[in-house]
């Protein structure tokens, strides 16, 4: 699984939504976003089957589903400052721009910009770190065993 | 598993007391009448991942098929 965005890779549980600190929809991983403008990518290559925009998941062909949520409580700013750059039902590839954001403005909003990355309906000890600390978009960001 | 539309609707205290219901992508965001009739070991038993509950607004975590699972809702409680 790549890192979606630039940043600094934390713990689901620094998440401040119980959704992802407690690992209600899967385990995973998160990025504390570089203040920035950039542009979140698909962590793995499959197909768009959600997308919002400011949360997209993405369904490989081993039919595992990867959630990728940019920010808190961010569905309340009704897709102000988040700009899809693909469609649902695309197929990209590992790394293929998603979602153009600034994380910046999110923040400054009074939200977190931070971005979960969660590996759906899996099990907490199927998924292993492999960042810790800054990540540049397109990086690995954690293994699904 | 996809959780329940009509046992989600039961655990909230029934179709007469759900006042709104919009889908997140994990979740239910329902704003009901009255807190006190949502049953939250049924809307597990319905497939929820969670319950957040936060006045009269209660959150119902059902994963990435909210937005179906909503529709569903709402073509029952019209």
């Amino acid at each position: 699984m790549l890192a979606p965005v630039t940043g600094t890779a934390v713990g689901l549980e620094a998440v401040p939504d119980p959704v992802f600190s407690e690992g209600l929809v899967g385990p995973g991983l998160a990025v504390e976003p570089d203040r920035t403008p950039g542009r979140a990518v698909s962590p793995i290559a499959g197909e768009i089957v959600k997308l919002l925009p400011h949360a997209f998941v993405v369904v490989g062909d081993d039919g595992r589903g990867v959630l990728v949520h940019l920010g808190v409580d961010t569905v309340q700013l009704g897709g102000e400052g988040f700009e899809p750059l693909a469609a649902r039902g695309d197929r990209v590839a590992a790394g293929r721009p998603v979602v153009a954001w600034d994380p910046a403005a999110i923040a400054a909003g009074g939200r977190s910009p931070v971005c979960a990355v969660v590996a759906l309906d899996a099990e907490a000890e199927a998924v292993t770190a492999l960042a810790a600390g800054a990540v540049r978009a397109g990086d690995d960001l954690f293994r699904w065993a | 598993m996809a959780a329940d539309a009509g046992a989600i609707i039961a655990g909230l205290g029934g179709a007469e007391n759900i006042v709104e219901i919009e889908p997140c992508i994990t979740r239910l965001r329902t704003e009901v009448r009255d807190a006190a009739k949502v049953d939250r070991a049924a809307l597990k038993a319905a497939g929820a991942h969670g319950v957040m509950a936060a006045g009269n607004v209660v959150q119902v975590v059902v994963g990435p098929e909210a937005d179906t699972i909503a529709g569903d809702i709402e073509d029952i409680i019209g």
